[in-house]
């Protein structure tokens, strides 16, 4: 994979935007509530007009290429490098972060959660935010953990201190997990360097580069697989897959509207993006032999997540566990092991992330007027609080993959990849796996749908039939949520828009594994066959 | 071209072949290569409705019948130049569809020699052209524009509109019912609460459906088809404050999923099976397979599965149920949608990959099949549940089931043309008895034919023509627009043989005898509920506190029925905007079916023998692509007067005795006793136990719905679901809790046993000792270092004996 | 050899003695000295100026510390018993700044409880005295000498609180089990003595490592030496005496304990294994995988449920002591990995440990106590030791980007290189243990940050300067450490040359 590096420095920027914003927060004393929120949307805007810039500069026709390239010594002592670098794959996960943020942040305006203290919390996602374009924009393992990791205290946080009732409990339970899941990954990422030396310089190396060109090469069949094994759990507790998921529900309802927001939009892409960039390029055939349990554990999350979703009585909690279907599909996608299906998987880590970073949106709205999120409580939504009551019919529609809407993008190609994953894979097993993965659509629509009607349709229930508290759409509200919906129709109409950035990167990802790893294992299939 | 060899063997008349070349052009008229226009009129007025409807002066339907009508013009200057194109192109063919598709790159091997294959053919096609084929001089060439839409894989695919006869036939009709309703709806939802998001759905599900009708791959055909769906979904649940109207929404959206489990996997099968694999494009896809180029097991499975797709948005049996609950929606709403227009998407599916099934049904040369079959259990048992309906939307709307059945039935047994053509016929005239049924119901607010209607002949005399009209139509009397399309039908499953009308693709005679049997069913329901609805006596009076019905209910608190404020009132005729449609229509429902005399009408009709045979068979002349490289090549049957006299006999039949059972019998009966009858009472389900039984049967739907919606829907929603939660609460988030809390529990145990030693008691009183007495500190700390010293030497000796015995012996 | 030589011939010939190398502890030993003269001299008049005089002590020590360093040769003294390299001067530096921010600690805390000053700060140099002795002893006997040079003045600083009968307690225990530590080390040492007939180390490892098969007596020395340090280090099953002597003695010296004292642990630890015994890693490293493993399990396990805050640092500390033993374990395979991952690891443990330690002091200003529940609701009115308390708090459990993290995958660095299955394996202990550890260190986060304060009493803390002093100094060399921006080249580190030079 060849690389540019014109003025890299920009990522450098990107990333560090919200850092400095935080720290320099620091110095805006304690009382002055609206000028930490002034502060902290205009850092957070700034880094949006770098992130545009980065679009705009952005060089399409090589969007198979590493971009902006940084490679600079960080800490010699373990070989780790200050490597970054954007291309077609995380561009539209950056743009995606960097888009949300700035949203979130208009949102807390009137909305910073109990117990207050606007100032640690705005410091909180402003760290927050540059854990996760680090994350995306690292090029070497070490420093990809880093971000990784960073993103975990202020989130833990977040929901420790702003969350709801059973805050403690979610909080610890979600910081465990994810650490649990990474603790395990730094070990394979360490196997990995340990087992693969750069040609160029003989050394062992993090550079992710490097490691996705070897591929995996000289390393036994057996060790690979373990190393993978590490990522798949680091990775999958992340996305989260079935069944590593059940800290998700409860850090979901627990959360503060923004942070579940940020979870859903951003956090839960983390793992997934972990699988496409770093474990199946790594390790294509240790990829090639897991595959077929990951799409098994995603089309399982699938069915799972959604009859979990008819099962809940709670609002919020029931649009967590779509998420465990949604991420699902993506995961279905990325297991198939082709341009087609990873494709999928970003386009629809990024529709998830609108859309269902949306509906956590009205959850909170609801929450906010009603004061409950039971579901059989609601009711009549649509007579109360029209509009609230169409932009939920809408986000359901695209959650539930509605063609036409960004969600249908996501789950339809990765439905069509399973059809015939790459070669090696076992067509009938994964032919199964997409059979089950369209009938979870019809569960989706049958959980989404049913909520839809419990909440928005009918007569309001007396318990808050005029309830003065209960009113429409309110401007901020407005401000920040029109575009989240706007996005969700362009993206539906236009897939290109993703697709034509992703799908270089992605068939370049691939090529170590059609080369090497799948090519390979195809021959000694064929040996061992005939 | 197997099966046309098949075909010469089998069917004594076989159409020619598809030519071995693309038919396919993107050089024609501008109508032709910019429909696209079409479909984005009403698309854009959806959106100026929904956002500045409210403060309009006609609160957005002047939007909606301004965007419906201009597209109205539009499809008929389409459909024209779609004529000139049809008999006079000349221009220049496009390379095929499959290498549009595809950009040059490593996935290319299999299309680079496509091309290769295609290249000189174009060449041929002039020639082709030339000599030209047995029918006319004139190859039937498609119109494809497209655009790049994105890319994956390393391959570009496009979005583009397909303009051929059949694509054209559907912008006419749906443009045309759409306008009408709009018109119609102006008077009938008037005063609606939500009179515009009302209007503005009726916009969007147009523009879905036109996009549907025009889309050139089976990604967009999949895009329209769902779109339509919700549309119907948002339409249906209207009036969603009363929650069996949600219901009924619901229940029609999640039906329709269910089939679209058939329509993603049977199109995903074709992505990959057809056209060199991995095209969506639908030309190359039926080329692929009219080329003999695709396996027949991955047709075989494509066309079963599409076939669900089928049934749930066609209504076709077992997944019909979900079409009488649509009848929440409002009266307009059912004659657009499920009736005229989006119910037969299915239809169009099948007619537009017809290639699919035609090879994967193996429609050709065989006797039965499953398109064909599950059309005619259709036709037929939905008609016999029309008889128990006392919702007069909801026998039409089993109508529609029965008569969807037909057209299923048609496209199985290979009568294409005839299939569309009934599309076309039925369209008008159930569109006309919906609106009529509707107009019936505005007077009466009321939809119950038992309860509230009766001798509404007398009221509302205008209505009661046109819907007999509508429904002389439908049972398929001569000559009006039904006769033609069923009899095509009926003729087409070439069952007919032994009586002189021959041909179709094989000899389905079972068909035929449901068809017949149909064509009774339905004469003899519509009588009923002609009687039923528009003689007899007035029921209405009587009950106008219970309005059964959310329709009523609604415009009642609508402006539009000031007069229903509750006191008794006799019902009056409806205005203008809501009986122009209808006069339309009927109009329409007498004398469209001329458009596709039979071939040999005039010959063999001793009376017009003088007009010339061009008149005949226009519609299919223009419509059906015979002879077009992506359509296959099927056998036509010719018609029979026989079969014609006999058919028709059967529907008189049918009537007749219905006519004898409720305009003699009950009638008399009713007079006599001056009672309000509508049945006998003492008819043969009151008195024989068989039809009892078979009549509860039919009440219950042959209890689908309690399959459906009790056993399926309820598990899933309850026990299963609740299950699942449980095992994720206890089991999985359980285990991870478990974990957690062996360990604090581990870490106690050590602590208090080994760490702390037996004497942690003393331990914790130490601490509470503020004036301890040097004989307490003593004890405390010796006893507690002994303990320490114990564990540590402990250690130290274990430690060192195991490896002694380990490493040095 | 020459130190047997010695022993050998009668007559004593006085060895050179090279003054330089010897600087640092002569520095120490002339402050250490005045201190206690002062004492003497005029009372209570000089007790003011001692906290500074001690730190002006170990910041004068610094001096030859940096200049030797600079210098660069390895020094060696006594036939190879006292050793100046790199490694040595890295570990004197750790424990005279070390030393520098426990006086910090103590200055208020000493001063405000009537204690007597001088003694304390006199104890305290000698004590760090012996520890910077220790980093360069490369002799059994000038091991125990420095061993006990740092251990007796620490009985005594435990035993500060003398009014308080915990305190007593605390030093009592601390004291006895020393001393039993000591003999079954003393045993270890004579059993390897007599068996290799010398005490030097070089000398021991050539001896030791020249049978294919450890004899009893070798196994039975090295066991008992190790079990010796492992007492210092607090190593399960050695620990026991930790918690009690942190809880009862004076908090600046609980912080001199966890983390000087324990330091000087590995060090002799480390040089004993690194030049004595690393022909013998047939014994050592398995020893050294039970005792890791062991202590890191237990120790996390049983602070998983400790109510009070210096118990819960003590166990931690039991657990932290297991990540460092553990590139031990491999010492054979990856001897300077691992020995660069220990030392990384003490100097970011020093750091975040010191740091805790200040908090938990500033925070008993307030409370009068080191219960944990007194810790609930402390960002309502202390956010700034909040901030400080977490990132020690959360470097300790091994959080990016904070110091922890880097010590942690330092060791994990190494047990991974060693490639082979003992080491993968303890890797994988380590990660669990972190995820365990995390929980209470997250629970402390929590009640801190979410819950309400106890009775809603809001009150400031007021931190004296030198506090706040400490806690900055470790909380900026935490973070620095964790974004990598300082590593020293402490993989540069070796013992083997010297094993080479002794051979």
């Amino acid at each position: 994979m060849d690389t540019l590096d014109t003025n890299n420095w920009l990522l450098t920027a990107l990333v560090f935007a919200p850092l400095a914003g935080a720290l320099l927060m620091v110095l805006i004393p304690e009382k002055e509530e609206e000028a930490q929120k002034q502060w902290a949307i205009f850092t957070s805007l700034v880094t949006l007009g770098l992130g545009v810039w980065l679009l705009f500069d952005f060089d399409y026709d090589q969007a198979g290429a590493l971009q902006y390239f940084v490679d600079k010594d960080w800490i010699e002592v373990i070989g780790a490098g200050y490597t970054m670098g954007v291309d077609g794959m995380s561009l539209p996960l950056i743009a995606l972060t960097v888009f949300v943020m700035p949203l979130v942040f208009i949102y807390s305006w009137n909305h910073i959660p109990n117990p207050g203290n606007a100032k640690a919390f705005l410091m909180l996602m402003l760290i927050l935010e540059t854990g996760m374009i680090g994350t995306f924009v690292a090029q070497d393992l070490i420093l990809f953990f880093v971000f990784f990791e960073i993103v975990l205290l202020p989130m833990f946080f977040m929901i420790a201190v702003w969350g709801g009732e059973d805050r403690r409990y979610a909080s610890l339970k979600f910081f465990l997990y994810t650490l649990f899941g990474s603790a395990l990954m730094l070990l394979s990422f360490l196997a990995l360097f340990f087992l693969t030396t750069d040609p160029a310089t003989g050394e062992h190396t993090f550079n992710m580069l490097v490691l996705s060109e070897n591929a995996g090469d000289g390393i036994v069949r057996s060790t690979q697989l373990l190393i993978f094994g590490g990522m798949f759990v680091g990775f999958g507790v992340k996305v989260p897959m079935f069944p590593f998921h059940t800290w998700l529900p409860d850090a979901h309802t627990q959360a503060p509207t923004q942070g579940s927001v940020i979870l859903a939009a951003v956090l839960l892409k983390l793992g997934a993006y972990g699988f496409i960039r770093i474990a199946i390029p790594m390790l294509p055939e240790a990829a090639e032999a897991w595959a077929p349990w990951i799409g098994l554990l995603a089309v399982i999350g699938i069915i799972y997540g959604a009859l979990g979703c008819l099962a809940q009585t709670d609002m919020k909690r029931l649009i967590a566990f779509s998420s465990v279907a949604h991420m699902g599909f993506v995961m279905l996608g990325i297991s198939t092991l082709t341009d087609f299906g990873i494709n999928a998987a970003i386009y629809g880590m990024v529709a998830h992330g609108l859309i269902t970073g949306m509906l956590f949106f009205v959850a909170g709205a609801v929450k906010e007027r009603y004061h409950t999120l039971e579901i059989d409580r609601l009711g009549g939504m649509l007579l109360q609080a029209p509009k609230l009551g169409w932009i939920l019919g809408f986000t359901v529609m695209a959650s539930l993959g509605l063609p036409g809407l960004a969600g249908f993008w996501g789950e339809f190609p990765a439905i069509l990849s399973a059809y015939n994953p790459a070669a090696g894979l076992a067509e009938e097993t994964f032919r199964g796996y997409m059979v089950v993965a369209a009938i979870g659509t019809v569960l989706a629509a049958g959980y989404l749908l049913w909520l839809l009607q419990r909440t928005a349709m009918g007569e309001p229930s007396e318990e808050f039939a005029n309830d003065p508290e209960i009113t429409d759409v309110t401007v901020i509200e407005w401000i920040a949520w029109t575009p989240f919906l706007v996005l969700i129709l362009v993206f539906g109409i236009a897939p290109g828009l993703i697709f034509d950035i992703t799908d270089p990167a992605v068939v370049e990802s691939l090529r170590g594994c059609l080369e090497t790893g799948c090519e390979a294992a195809r021959t000694a299939a064929e040996a061992a066959g005939g | 071209m197997s099966v046309s060899a098949t075909l010469a063997t089998l069917a004594p008349f076989v159409a020619e072949g598809p030519s071995e070349i693309s038919s396919v052009t993107r050089d024609a008229n501008w109508f032709l290569t910019n429909a696209w226009i079409i479909p984005l009129i009403p698309a854009i007025s959806f959106f100026i409705i929904l956002f500045f409807g409210k403060r309009l002066p006609k609160k957005g339907a002047e939007v909606g019948i301004a965007a419906v009508g201009l597209a109205f013009i539009l499809a008929i200057a389409t459909g024209v130049s779609w004529m000139d194109h049809r008999d006079n192109f000349d221009g220049e063919l496009s390379e095929s569809p499959s290498v549009i598709a595809h950009g040059d790159d490593a996935h290319d091997e299999s299309h680079a020699d496509a091309s290769d294959g295609e290249e000189p053919d174009t060449h041929e096609a002039a020639a082709h052209a030339e000599e030209g084929d047995s029918e006319e001089a004139h190859p039937y060439v498609a119109v494809q524009n497209s655009v790049p839409w994105f890319q994956s894989g390393g391959i570009e695919f496009s979005a583009g509109v397909l303009v051929d006869g059949l694509s054209v036939m559907m912008l006419f009709v749906v443009t045309l019912i759409s306008l009408l309703v709009h018109v119609y709806s102006t008077d009938y939802v008037g005063g609606d609460r939500r009179y515009t998001h009302y209007f503005a759905f009726l916009s969007l599900f147009t523009a879905s459906m036109l996009f549907f009708v025009l889309s050139d791959n089976i990604l967009q055909m999949i895009v329209g088809w769902e779109l339509v769906g919700v549309c119907s979904f948002a339409l249906i649940g209207h009036w969603w404050e009363e929650k069996p109207n949600s219901d009924a929404a619901l229940k029609a959206f999640l039906t329709n999923r269910v089939g679209d489990i058939g329509l993603l996997i049977g199109m995903i099968t074709l992505f990959f099976a057809a056209g060199g694999g991995q095209t969506f494009d639908t030309l190359a896809i039926n080329n692929a397979i009219n080329q003999g180029g695709v396996s027949h097991t991955a047709l075989v499975v494509a066309a079963a599965c599409l076939m669900a797709a089928v049934a749930s948005k066609s209504g076709q049996f077992v997944l019909h149920t979900w079409l009488p609950d649509a009848m929440a929606g409002p009266t307009p709403v059912s004659a657009l949608i499920h009736a005229a227009t989006m119910v037969v998407a299915g239809i169009f599916m099948v007619a537009r990959l017809y290639p699919v099934f035609f090879e994967g049904m193996s429609i050709g040369g065989s006797s039965i099949n499953l398109l064909s079959t599950i059309g005619a259990v259709t036709l037929v048992f939905a008609g016999l549940l029309a008889f128990v309906q006392t919702d007069i939307k909801k026998v039409l709307a089993y109508s529609t089931v029965s008569q969807l059945g037909y057209m299923a039935m048609a496209l199985g047994v290979g009568a294409w043309g005839a299939a569309v053509f009934h599309l076309f016929t039925h369209a008008f005239f159930k569109a006309n008895l919906f609106l009529g049924s509707g107009s019936v119901a505005h007077a009466v607010h009321s939809f119950d034919m038992k309860k509230d209607m009766g001798g509404m002949k007398k009221f509302m005399p205008n209505t009661y023509k046109t819907f007999i009209i509508g429904a002389v139509a439908l049972a398929g009397v001569f000559p009006l627009a039904g006769f033609w399309s069923k009899d095509e039908i009926l003729v087409g499953t070439g069952g007919w043989g032994f009586f002189g009308g021959t041909g179709g693709n094989g000899a389905y005679t079972f068909h035929l005898a449901m068809g017949m049997i149909g064509a009774a069913l339905t004469a003899a329901y519509m009588t009923r509920c002609i009687y039923l609805t528009f003689h007899g006596e007035y029921r209405g009076n009587d009950h106008h506190d219970d309005h059964a019905h959310a329709d009523d209910a609604h415009d009642a608190d609508g402006a539009a029925a000031p007069a229903h404020a509750g006191e008794s009132h006799d019902p009056h005729e409806s205005g203008p905007r809501i009986l122009w449609p209808l006069y339309i229509l009927s109009g329409f429902s007498l004398v469209i079916g001329f458009v596709n005399l039979p071939p040999g009408f005039f010959e063999s009709s001793k009376v017009l023998s003088f007009l010339p045979d061009g008149w005949e068979e226009r519609f299919l002349h223009f419509v059906e692509p015979g002879g077009a490289s992506y359509f296959p090549g099927i056998g036509h049957g010719t018609p029979s007067w026989s079969l014609a006299v006999v058919s028709s006999l059967i529907a008189f039949g049918g009537a007749g005795l219905a006519y004898r059972y409720y305009f003699v019998k009950v009638d008399g009966l009713a007079k006599a006793t001056g009672q309000h009858l509508t049945e006998m009472p003492n008819g043969p389900v009151t008195t024989n136990k068989w039809a009892r039984a078979g009549h509860t049967v039919l009440v219950e739907k042959y209890y689908l719905d309690h399959l459906y919606t009790g056993i399926i829907a309820g598990a899933t929603k309850g026990p299963i679901a609740r299950a699942v939660n449980w095992v994720n609460q206890n089991i999985i988030d359980g285990a991870v809790n478990t974990a957690g809390e062996t360990a604090v529990m581990i870490g106690k145990g050590v602590y208090s046993k080994i760490d702390q030693g037996v004497i942690e008691g003393v331990v914790n009183g130490s601490g509470r000792i503020s004036d301890a007495t040097g004989e307490e500190l003593r004890h405390i700390n010796s006893g507690k270092v002994q303990n320490y010293a114990a564990i540590m030497f402990a250690g130290a000796a274990l430690l060192a004996g195991a490896f002694i015995i380990i490493l040095a012996l | 050899m020459f130190a047997v030589l010695v022993a050998a011939g009668g007559e004593f010939a006085r060895p050179s003695i090279d003054w330089h190398a010897a600087a640092p502890e002569l520095t120490l030993l002339a402050f250490g000295a005045l201190i206690t003269m002062m004492d003497i001299g005029w009372l209570e008049r000089g007790r003011k100026a001692t906290p500074a005089i001690a730190s002006l002590a170990l910041l004068a020590t610094m001096i030859p510390i940096i200049t030797l360093a600079n210098d660069g040769v390895d020094r060696s003294m006594f036939g190879g018993a006292f050793v100046v390299d790199n490694y040595s001067l890295i570990m004197k530096a750790m424990f005279v700044l070390a030393g520098y921010v426990v006086v910090l600690l103590s200055t208020n805390y000493i001063a405000e409880g009537d204690y007597w000053e001088n003694e304390y700060y006199g104890l305290l140099l000698s004590s760090i005295l012996g520890m910077v002795l220790m980093a360069s002893a490369r002799d059994l006997i000038t091991i125990f000498i420095a061993l006990e040079l740092l251990s007796i003045p620490a009985y005594m600083l435990a035993t500060w609180r003398k009014r308080d009968l915990k305190s007593n307690e605390a030093g009592l225990k601390y004291y006895l089990m020393g001393v039993f530590a000591s003999a079954v080390m003393l045993y270890g040492m004579s059993l390897l003595f007599g068996s290799t007939g010398s005490t030097l180390l070089t000398d021991i490892n050539t001896a030791v490592s020249e049978s294919a098969k450890p004899s009893a007596v070798v196994v039975l020395g090295i066991v008992f030496v190790v079990v010796g340090f492992a007492f210092k280090v607090s190593a399960f099953p050695f620990h026991t005496w930790a918690p009690d002597t942190y809880e009862g003695a004076p908090t600046p010296v609980t912080a001199f304990l966890s983390v000087a004292s324990k330091a000087a642990g590995f060090v002799a630890l480390m040089n004993i294994v690194f030049v004595g015994l690393l022909g013998r890693a047939d014994v050592v490293e398995p020893l050294m995988w039970v005792l890791a493993a062991a202590s890191m399990t237990v120790g996390n396990l049983i602070a998983l449920r400790q109510t009070n805050i210096v118990r819960m640092l003590a166990y931690s500390g039991v657990a932290q002591a297991g990540y460092m033993l553990a590139p031990l374990a491999v010492v054979s395979d990856v001897p300077d990995t691992a020995l660069g991952a220990i030392v990384t690891y003490l100097v970011i443990y020093a750091a975040m440990n010191l740091g805790a330690f200040g908090v938990v002091m500033a925070v008993a200003r307030k409370t009068r106590s080191a219960e944990i529940s007194d810790f609930r609701g402390l960002f309502h009115y202390a956010p700034g030791l909040t901030v400080a308390m977490t990132i020690f708090l959360f470097s300790l459990a091994g959080i990016p980007p904070l110091g922890g993290w880097f010590a942690k995958f330092r060791v994990m660095e190494a047990l991974i290189d060693a490639n082979n299955a003992s080491g993968v394996v303890l890797g994988v202990v380590v990660a669990v243990n972190s995820v365990i550890a995390l929980y209470y260190y997250a629970r402390i986060g929590l009640s801190m940050w979410g819950d309400e304060a106890p009775d809603g009493d809001l009150t400031r803390v007021n931190v004296p300067a030198s506090l706040i002093a400490a806690i900055g100094i470790t909380g900026i060399v935490t973070i620095a450490f964790g974004l990598g921006l300082v590593v020293g080249d402490f993989t540069g580190l070796s013992l083997l040359p010297a094993l080479a030079a002794g051979g």
